[in-house]
Order: structure tokens, then sequence, then C-alpha cells
């Protein structure tokens, strides 16, 4: 058999940005953040100047353009290398950051679908892009697609807005954006450029290696944590809600952030599902069945699967999302006994999981000598058939736990007629937002409508924030005017639930981008009729209601009634 | 008692106290020496139009109408309703005068052709679901294409790799047939098991000609034949599920046609 030589790909294969020369790394090792770095404790295959040389950029922000949206999704943090921004502190203009601010429909708006409905599908009024507060990075105002992350969107009238709305200053040498980057959480603030600035961006990846090597960089990322976020989310836990601020402060100092998984899960999922393959064999292990428990097991943000070995693999006993705990059953009983109690079962990562360890010690110091027998979530084992908890192994398997409003059909009901389509079309432009179409488990079908998942990754990495969550109900949409069709959340999603659509103008003529002679595309996707008094249409229109938006929580899991 | 048992018991109950309503003013009518055909009429004429509504809420999915099913569960009952109405006001199954009689026997059709389809939306979901397989309607011509072009790959392999050409002969002469369209539409519609036991008459009649491996391609092509048979069935029902509606619409349509001339002719010369 003929064998051909091909290099393996390696981590920096594919920098954040090519044009990093060796002059921009020079200049940044003079900056007081990372000259504060100590290089030496960087192992040889990963040195401090190849993080800065692959997992960093250096980004021109113009004056009003808008670094970091409250609420989006980013995987990168920032260095101010120049120039000044502003963080918002208080409201401000949905509007402002190429947000959606379309409300509900009124009677007469409503009513007037019917006649204003084209019967060409896809159809915008042009004429309202025109006030879209999107340019590109080199300033130039633009509609076209030069590069995916090349447009941006920007303030105005910053004098008013400054007199309007309450900011706070930033200067040289501040770092932000790390926490939600490495936490996978939504950006806590809306951050612009008050001049002209010069921003270092670094990856996640990068962020993760500099935290992982050096000590002082972690214990400035980690007290930041400490300080912003982690006693809040501790006094919200049950187990510590009645310590007093001391003692909490003092589990705080020793609680542990760990990360396990990828950003980018869905990559290594949509692989895995299209080569029919099973995913638990390749789940970073958080916690092994028959490993001693060592601490409390807190998940801060994504899911982890609980399963226990059985027959060749392993068996899904339930999943834990945000707030979720493990090991505490057996830390009380090792305290109560004084001898080391292993893990029941596993914990393994589902995607990326962020994860708070608080160590055995403190809770035996702090928590189980000052409070009853902590409440503990017993898994039955063992008591279930396989049959039974194949729905919950199903919807692991598939993911579908990140859904909160799936598209769920009644088989044995739908009658297949597609009115939810032809009702969906109507109240969309002529277009439904979804295929009546999609994995099925017994007479159940999870269809390809969005499911506006607890972690939507289809949010990380639009450029222009028009892909977001609606502040009223938490429904992940797309404002049309902001999205400039580079399809990066069309390719994140991974249900292959947003779909690109070629538009037309009102004359019903399709739009091409002269520069690159090819069609305007945007994003399009479920948006559960959020403008439309009444809810989503696909759910009204179904005479035989075989049709419902379900989420797929646990304790419907478990009991096998989606319904 | 789920959601939608509620509702119907509603409905019914709701349906129940309206005609018996109708019933009561009909007899004070009478009675009082009235025409109470008149107040049937107008009665049926009202149950009527409330019945067609329904069409049009479909075609407005945009408006707060309503859910579709309230509107199902109305329309089911209210046909029941209309057709009490309809003896009330004709007074005997079949009624004299050619114009009455034409209007009787549309009230029939458009009555037995809900009823018909009330119960394939409520059977055949359950047929369809026990296939295992949930197929698109308008693409299974696509589909039943890809499924012939793997067959007659596979028979010509099969001639080709064996140097027998016995179940090629035997495809041309029976199973071309099979994959050529949808099959067995009428056995599937009744539920009979015809294709299963017509399939499975195929295979058993040319197995005994094949040797070991042109056997291993008769199984490959009865698995592709078994994907076809299920393809055809959820053609066949999907298909009733579709068009049941373009029996019962229309005639609906005609009925509210002739009801209308009847009322305008009853209105200028009897009344």
């Amino acid at each position: 058999m003929s064998i051909a030589h091909f290099t393996r790909p390696q981590r920096w294969d594919s920098p954040f940005d090519p044009e990093m020369g060796e002059s921009d790394i020079a200049s940044l090792m003079e900056r007081p953040l990372i000259a504060a770095i100590n290089a030496e404790t960087f192992p040889d295959n990963t040195p401090l100047a190849g993080i800065l040389q692959n997992d960093t950029r250096i980004v021109h922000y113009k004056t009003g353009d808008i670094v970091v949206r409250e609420g989006d999704y980013g995987n990168s943090a920032f260095l101010i290398l120049g120039g000044k921004l502003r963080v918002f502190v208080d409201d401000y203009p949905d509007a402002l950051l190429g947000r959606d601010t379309t409300g509900k429909k009124g009677f007469f708006a409503t009513i007037s679908q019917i006649w204003n409905n084209s019967i060409i599908p896809e159809v915008r009024d042009t004429e309202k892009y025109g006030s879209q507060t999107v340019r590109s990075a080199d300033g130039r105002e633009t509609r076209s697609r030069k590069r995916k992350d090349s447009n941006r969107v920007f303030v105005q009238d910053i004098p008013a807005i400054l007199d309007e709305c309450r900011t706070a200053e930033m200067g040289e040498d501040e770092i932000f954006g790390e926490l939600a980057a490495l936490g996978r959480i939504p950006r806590t603030a809306t951050i612009f450029a008050e001049t002209d600035a010069t921003l270092l961006e670094i990856r996640w990846q990068g962020l993760r290696e500099i935290r992982r090597f050096d000590d002082g960089f972690r214990r400035v990322i980690d007290r930041r944590y400490r300080q912003n976020a982690l006693l809040v989310h501790l006094r919200e836990t049950k187990l510590f809600a009645k310590l007093d601020e001391d003692v909490l402060g003092k589990v705080a100092d020793a609680t542990l952030f760990e990360t396990y998984g990828t950003f980018d899960w869905q990559v290594s999922f949509k692989r895995l599902r299209s080569s029919g393959k099973g995913s638990v064999e390749h789940e970073p292990a958080i916690a092994r069945q028959g490993e001693y428990a060592d601490g409390l097991l807190m998940i801060r943000a994504g899911f982890a699967r609980v399963s226990i070995e059985y027959g060749s693999t392993q068996r899904t006993l339930t999943y834990l999302g945000a707030g979720g705990t493990f090991g505490l059953g057996e830390l009380y009983a090792a305290w109560q006994s004084g001898i080391s109690v292993s893990h029941g079962a596993s914990l393994t990562a589902l995607g990326y999981v962020d994860v708070l360890r608080v160590p055995a010690q403190v809770l035996e110091e702090y928590v189980f000598s000052e409070t009853a027998s902590p409440a503990v979530e017993s898994i039955a084992v063992g008591t279930r058939t396989l049959a039974e908890d194949a729905l919950l192994e199903w919807a692991v398997e598939e993911r579908f736990i990140n859904a909160t409003k799936s598209m769920l059909i009644d088989l044995t009901r739908c009658v297949r007629c597609d009115d939810c389509v032809r009702a969906c079309a109507a109240t969309h432009g002529g277009n439904p937002r979804f295929i009546r179409h999609g994995k099925t488990f017994g007479h159940w079908m999870v269809a390809n409508a969005c499911m506006h998942c607890t972690d939507p990754v289809c949010m990380i990495g639009c450029p222009t924030g028009a892909i977001h969550r609606s502040e009223i109900d938490g429904t992940v949409i797309i404002n049309d005017e902001t999205c400039i069709g580079c399809i990066t959340c069309a390719t994140s999603c991974p249900y292959n639930n947003i779909r690109m659509v070629e538009i037309k103008n009102r004359m019903g003529v399709a739009l091409v981008d002269p520069d690159s002679n090819r069609p305007i595309l945007k994003a399009t996707k479920c948006d559960l009729c959020y403008t439309n008094p009444g809810g989503p249409a696909c759910l009204r229109a179904c005479p035989h209601e075989a049709l419902s938006r379900v989420d797929f929580r646990r304790g419907a899991l478990a009991e096998g009634d989606l319904s | 008692m789920n959601l939608a048992r509620t509702r119907y018991l509603m409905v019914w109950l709701a349906a129940g106290m309206v005609f018996d309503l109708l019933l009561a003013e009909n007899r004070s009518v009478r009675v009082h020496l009235g025409n109470p055909r008149e107040l049937t009429g107008y009665w049926l004429l009202g149950v009527m139009i409330f019945l067609a509504l329904f069409n049009l809420r479909k075609r407005l999915p945009m408006l707060p109408l309503g859910n579709a099913a309230t509107w199902l569960t109305l329309h089911a009952v209210g046909g029941v309703l209309a057709a009490a109405i309809f003896l009330l006001h004709s007074g005997n199954l079949w009624p004299g005068g050619v114009y009455e009689k034409a209007l009787a026997v549309l009230s029939y059709l458009t009555i037995l052709s809900g009823i018909g389809g009330y119960f394939i939306q409520r059977i055949y979901p359950r047929l369809l679901t026990e296939t295992g397989i949930e197929v698109i309607y308008e693409r299974i011509p696509l589909r039943i294409g890809e499924l012939r072009q793997k067959a007659e790959a596979l028979v010509l392999e099969c001639c080709d790799q064996t140097r027998f050409d016995t179940l090629g002969r035997h495809y041309l002469d029976s199973l071309q047939w099979f994959f050529s369209r949808p099959r067995f539409t009428f056995n599937h519609i009744v539920g009979s098991r015809r294709s299963q036991q017509w399939l499975k008459q195929q295979d058993t009649v040319v197995r005994r000609y094949l040797n070991d491996d042109e056997r291993k391609y008769l199984d490959d092509l009865s698995q592709l034949a078994q994907q076809k048979d299920r393809i055809d069935l959820h053609y066949t029902l999907q298909g009733a599920m579709k068009r049941w509606l373009l029996v019962h619409v229309p005639l609906t349509v005609a009925l509210m046609v002739l009801s209308f001339w009847h009322l305008l002719v009853v209105n200028v010369y009897s009344l």
C-alpha cells in the first residue's frame, strides 16, 4: 500500500493575524502588563513570544467604534495599547448597538401584513439599510463583505452620548473582556472608542495559556474574577447562602477555576455527528468514576454529562448545567465517616464547561461543620431500564439539552399538512424560518428550527452584534439591518438551524454586491414571532397540537414525557 | 384528562345546549303557528358560515385569531351540529324537490368527507410513524428515483460480478414495475399488507435459482424494496391527508352557493 507524507497540522498553523511581525512582538513585550509576565515559565513548545505572535492581533478602532457589546458572547480579551475607550455604566439605547429595536406589532401593522406581504420571498426595503450604523474597519462606510469581521457598528454622536449616558473612561494598558472570554459568559458591559484607539486582541486560547503558565497573570485574572463575580455566584448558591461575608471570602479565595473542552466545541461535535459516532468517549473528563472526590465541582457555564460505566461505554444518568454541582454527596459522606469516598459516577464536559472547584478541606472547615446535612440529589442507578433513559441519552448525545425553545413535533399527531410552515412563511416575508424535518426519536421529531440555546454559539464572532438576545425574553434574534451576511452564525450553529438567504429589493430584483458580484446574503432563523401579537405562528397554526416549543429540561427527560 | 379532550368535552356540551335551545325554540314557533323552517334555516346558514371561517383562519396565520386546534374542535363539533340542524330543517333524510335533493346530496357528501378526513387525520399519522422513517412529501419522487438508481446499479453489478443474469431478468420482469413509481396505493389506503406479501413472493420465487453470491445481491435488493415500500406508504397516506381537503372544500363551496340561492329563492317566493 502506498503512503503519502503530510506534516501533521500544528496549533499555530493558523495564526490569529498572519501580519503580526517581530517589531510588534518586541513592542508588546515592553508593555507593563506583558513585561510583568515571566517568559521563563512557559514551555519550549508554547513560548510567550509564540503566543503573542499567533494568538493575538493588533486592531485599530476609529472614534465611535463599538469594541464589545453588553450581552454578546466573545472569545477575546483586549489590552488597550493606545487611545481612550468609554464603558457604559448605565442604560443606553439599544439601537446604538446595531440591535433590533422593533417592538410588538400593533393592530394595524398586524392586519396590514395581509396586503403588504410580497408574493416574492425575502424582499427587503433596501432604503432602511442606509441608516445602519455599520462601517468597514478602515472607516469607509460600506455594505460589501470584504472580510467576515471587517465591519463594525459605531456610535454616531459621541458628545451627545456622553451627555445623555453615564460612562467611565478606560485608558492605556487596561485589560478587559477576559472574564467573558474565559468563562463563556455574555459581556457585562458595552465599550466604545472615544478616540481612535489601538487594542491588542488576545484570543481565548492564548489567554488560557498565559493564565496557565504565569502565576502573576493568573493571580491578576483570578483576583478580578473573585472581586467581580465569584462572591456573587457563591452567595447565590444554596450551599453557601447562609455563610457570613468573612467565611464566604475565605471560600472564594480557596476556589479554583477550571475550564474543560474547547470554545468552538460545535466544530468537533458536527464532525462527530456527521460520522455517526458517539461523543462520550471524546469528552474531556472533569471527574472520573472511582477517583476520590477532592472538591465540590460547580458548573458555572456550559453542560456536563454525569455517567457511569456500562457495558463497553458510558451510560448517561443525567446532565448538569450552570448552577449544577457534583461530588457533594461523596464529600459529605467522607467528612462524616472520616474515610475517603470515591465518585460513583463520572463527569465529562459536553462542549465547553467552566467549572469552579471548592476544595474538600474548605468545605469541611467552613461549610459542613456549620450547616445541617446538605440536600444531595441522588441519582437512581440501576432502577431504570435502558428504554426509560433512552430519551435522555438521545437528547444529551444530540446536545438538545442546550435548547430552551426546541420545536418538537409529535409525529403521531402531525398530519404533515405544513400549516405550520405556511404560517411561518406568512409572518416572515414569504419564506419559512424553519424546516419541518429533523432528527427523530420514537414518535418525536426535533425540527430544524432555532432552539434559542442556553449556550448560543451562533452569537460568538458576529462582527456587528446583529445576532443577539432580546432583552425582553431572551429570544435569540437577528437584526436584519446590521447583518452583513458573513455566515459566521450559520456555520457555528451546531444544529444547522440558521439559513442564509439571498435578498431582493422591493421590485423583486436580486441584490448583488458590485465589488464581488455575489448576491447579498442575510442570516435568517426562527425568532419565535417576537414582534407578532399572539406568539409563534407555527404553534397557533397547528390544528392537531402536534407542535410544541420545549425546554429539554432534565425533569421531563427523566420522566420520558416531553409533552 | 388532557387539554384536547377537555376542549372537545366543553365544545360538545356547548353544542348540545345550542341544539337543545334550538329544539325548544322550534317547538315554540310551531305552537305559535309560525314557520319553524325559517328559524332552523337561518341557524343552519349561520353555523355553515362559521364552519367555513376555519379556512379563512388558516389563511391569516399572522393575525391573533386563536389557536387552530380550538378552531378545529369547533369545526368538527360544529359540523355535527350542522348535520343535526339540517335534519331538523329538512324534516327527513330525503327531502322532496330536485333542488332540495341536490342540497341534501351536497350536505351529506360534505359531512361524509369531513368525517372521513377527521378519521384519516387520526389514524394515518400513527401508521406513518410506525414505518420508522420520515420523509417530506415533495421529496418522495426524488427518493424513489434514488432507490431505483441504487436497485438498478445493484442488479447490473450482480450480473457483472456473478456472470448470471437471473436476478437481472427477474428485476426486469417484476421489480422494475415496483421501483418505477409509487405502488399499492389502494392497499396502503385501506391498511392492507398486500405490498409486503407481494415483495416476499418476488423474493421467494427467484431465490431458489440463485447461487450464494447472487443471493447477497438479492438481500440488498430486498432491503431497497422494503425502503421503497415504506416510502410508498408515506406517499399514499400523506397524499390522502392532503387531498381529502380537495374534496371537502369544493363540496363546501358548492353547498354554500346552493344554500345562498336557496335562501334567495325562499325569501322571494315563499315568505
